[in-house]
């Protein structure tokens, strides 16, 4: 090495989805010492949500599957979870990462076996789920967790009730005494691939999100169509549990509106086009309306658009709803102008899904405790910084689908691989 | 005063009317943003009550159809409740558009028979003359300017309605009521208008 050579060739991933999990594989697999930090219990992000991908509805949990493999079987990668990235300092080639871990109370001696869910009473929003159903405090983060092992939630800690837990362990993996720590970590690149979130559609006030349960958004219709989802997988009514069989889309809810996101969110034409099939499949005597401004689907994603539009069962009109209120009967009341027409109409529904847009995690005014060059919108610039050293990857930089936010995340593993072993 | 008018043009889709509504109309240089996504013909509490509604007014502006939007309806039967303008999403002044064109469907003899535009001439020359609206002049001048028969005709159907708003003291008899400074009113007035010539001298 030559003076001047990086002192760390580590390379931080900062995220755990899909992005920050292939980044992380396509540098350890190239030989280099990878440390992952996730700030929830387990990896998978988003996509682990997600019922199926599009266009080729198949499911996420088999492409995540082979990505833990790769992970387990590769010592050069370091997972860390509950681990947030609280400071950087120091420049391309030795960075100083401050990180925080918040404690999971479950060692891993943890086999999850599930007694201690069985051992628990309180139950605690779902967050996996959106929370749209309950947990025991302490629980599974889901049936596909990777690592798979149960986490104990802190508002049960000091409670008879975490005493309780603890002794239906049989593998001695519960620890109470768990406390946060801080720690320092050296290394020589960094890729943020800290993801996205879904617009909060209360945000939507002429779209009626709060004022009925039969109003939902997409990546809860995502939830309610997954076998391992509130439902089981069926999609029903939330407010009543009947079949929902004459549903609503309604595309660009917050997305391309300069009073809420001015950009397109790229994945919400041809999720809501999944979300149509889904209902389709579930019940042949349903009818979807997708309300849209165009729609877009391009290149390969073109054939899955005709493919929904041949189904007699779905429509498409053309037209972004003015407001959507609740009816007499309960049901809510899509009200708008169809443009091709001419003709205002209102329209009820069993189950409306507001095709809610990616905001990124960082967006403005997200509680983010480290400052990173961002664009006005919150996503982060491709090479962050002047250093040349610290890389965006997927949602993190811009919105994309998942076979996108890949190859962003495999050119940021280049580019930190360049980075780490650049004189 | 506003431009000349472009001749309507032989060619339906024209741009002269549209480059002429981005000069001369209040919003009119946003139109280009519009993409015809309709939310604010759909946001509309009376959009059922107009011919074409703002987002096809938008369309047939650009198409450059300038007698049918100067002679829509969906310009004065505009109520003004702006929530076209603040649902659109790519923050086109909607209403700013619509009211402005109204104006100059006036200016430019397309309302001289629009009943709308007849009664808002009543209510302004009311309320520039005294600084308040008089019931009764505004109706009554509202109503001859429909003719003098039609005047009559309407005067006698809503005579019953004025004596009982008389009777109960829901309408005075005598001098109109006036502000206290009607001076001071004219001066602004006055002045509003000088600003105006200002700023269409500026523009020439």
């Amino acid at each position: 090495m030559t003076d001047g050579a990086p002192k760390s060739q580590t390379i931080a991933v900062v995220g755990g989805g899909i992005a920050g999990i292939t980044a992380a594989l396509e540098a350890a697999e190239m030989g280099y010492d990878v440390v992952l930090l996730e700030k929830g219990p387990s990896l998978g992000g988003r996509v682990t949500r997600l019922n199926r991908y599009f266009p080729k509805l198949c499911h996420p949990t088999c492409g995540l599957e082979i990505n833990y493999q790769r992970i387990k079987k590769n010592p050069r990668i370091k997972l860390m979870t509950m681990s947030e990235v609280q400071g950087v300092t120091g420049v391309r080639g030795d960075y100083l990462l401050t990180v925080r871990k918040t404690p999971r109370f479950v060692n891993a001696n943890c086999t999850a076996c599930g007694a201690c869910a069985q051992a628990a009473e309180t139950e605690i929003d779902n967050s996996f789920n959106y929370g749209m159903d309950k947990v025991k405090v302490a629980y599974l983060p889901h049936e596909h967790a990777f690592p798979m092992r149960y986490i104990i939630s802190p508002e049960v800690i000091g409670t008879p009730e975490a005493d309780k837990i603890k002794e239906s362990c049989k593998y001695n993996a519960v620890e109470l005494d768990q406390q946060e720590e801080t720690f320092d970590l050296n290394a020589g690149a960094i890729i943020w691939a800290t993801g996205w979130r879904p617009y909060d559609a209360s945000k939507l006030d002429v779209y009626g999100y709060d004022s009925s349960p039969d109003i939902i958004t997409n990546v809860e219709m995502e939830r309610l169509a997954a076998h391992d989802g509130p439902t089981d997988g069926k999609i029903i009514r939330p407010s009543d549990g009947e079949p929902a069989k004459r549903v609503a889309m309604i595309q660009c809810a917050g997305s391309r509106d300069v009073n809420h996101l001015p950009y397109c969110s790229m994945i919400c034409c041809l999720a809501s086009l999944k979300h149509a099939a889904y209902v389709r499949e579930q019940y042949p005597d349903a009818e979807v309306d997708i309300y849209y401004i165009d729609i877009r689907a391009h290149d390969k994603m073109s054939s899955f658009y005709e493919r929904v539009r041949n189904d007699p069962g779905i429509n498409f009109i053309k037209s972004k709803p003015g407001h959507i209120v609740v009816g007499e009967d309960g049901r809510p009341l899509v009200c708008g102008e169809q443009i091709i027409e001419r003709e205002i109409y209102q329209r009820p529904y069993d189950l409306v899904v507001l095709a809610t847009g990616m905001e990124p995690s960082r967006a403005p005014g997200a509680d983010q405790p480290v400052d990173v060059e961002q664009d006005e919108h919150g996503f982060l610039i491709p090479a962050v910084g002047n250093d040349g050293g610290q890389f965006s990857a997927g949602v993190a930089g811009g919105p994309f689908d998942v076979a996108l936010s890949t190859q962003s995340a495999t050119a940021a593993a280049l580019k930190a691989i360049q980075a780490v072993r650049a004189g | 005063m506003t431009a000349a008018l472009p001749e309507t043009a032989e060619n339906r889709y024209d741009l002269g009317f549209a480059r002429w509504v981005r000069d001369n109309v209040e919003g009119g240089d946003k139109l280009s943003l519009c993409m015809q996504c309709g939310a604010c013909s759909g946001s509309c509490p009376i959009g059922t009550q107009m011919d074409h509604g703002p987002r096809k007014i938008i369309a047939m502006i650009r198409a450059g159809m300038k007698d049918e939007v100067l002679s829509s309806n969906t310009l004065w039967n505009c109520t003004s409740c702006y929530r076209c303008t603040v649902r659109c999403p790519r923050g086109i002044p909607v209403t700013s558009i619509i009211q402005d064109l109204a104006a100059k469907a006036v200016e430019f003899g397309y309302a001289d028979k629009k009943e709308n535009a007849l009664f808002a001439k009543s209510f302004w020359w009311s309320t520039s003359a005294f600084g308040r609206t008089d019931e009764r002049l505004v109706t009554a001048r509202y109503y001859f300017s429909l003719g003098f028969l039609e005047g009559i005709r309407r005067g006698l159907a809503n005579l019953k309605i004025a004596l009982g708003m008389v009777r109960t003291g829901r309408m005075h008899l005598g001098m109109p009521h006036k502000i206290k400074d009607i001076k001071g009113l004219t001066a602004i007035l006055a002045r509003a208008a000088e600003i105006e010539a200002e700023e269409a001298n500026d523009e020439l």
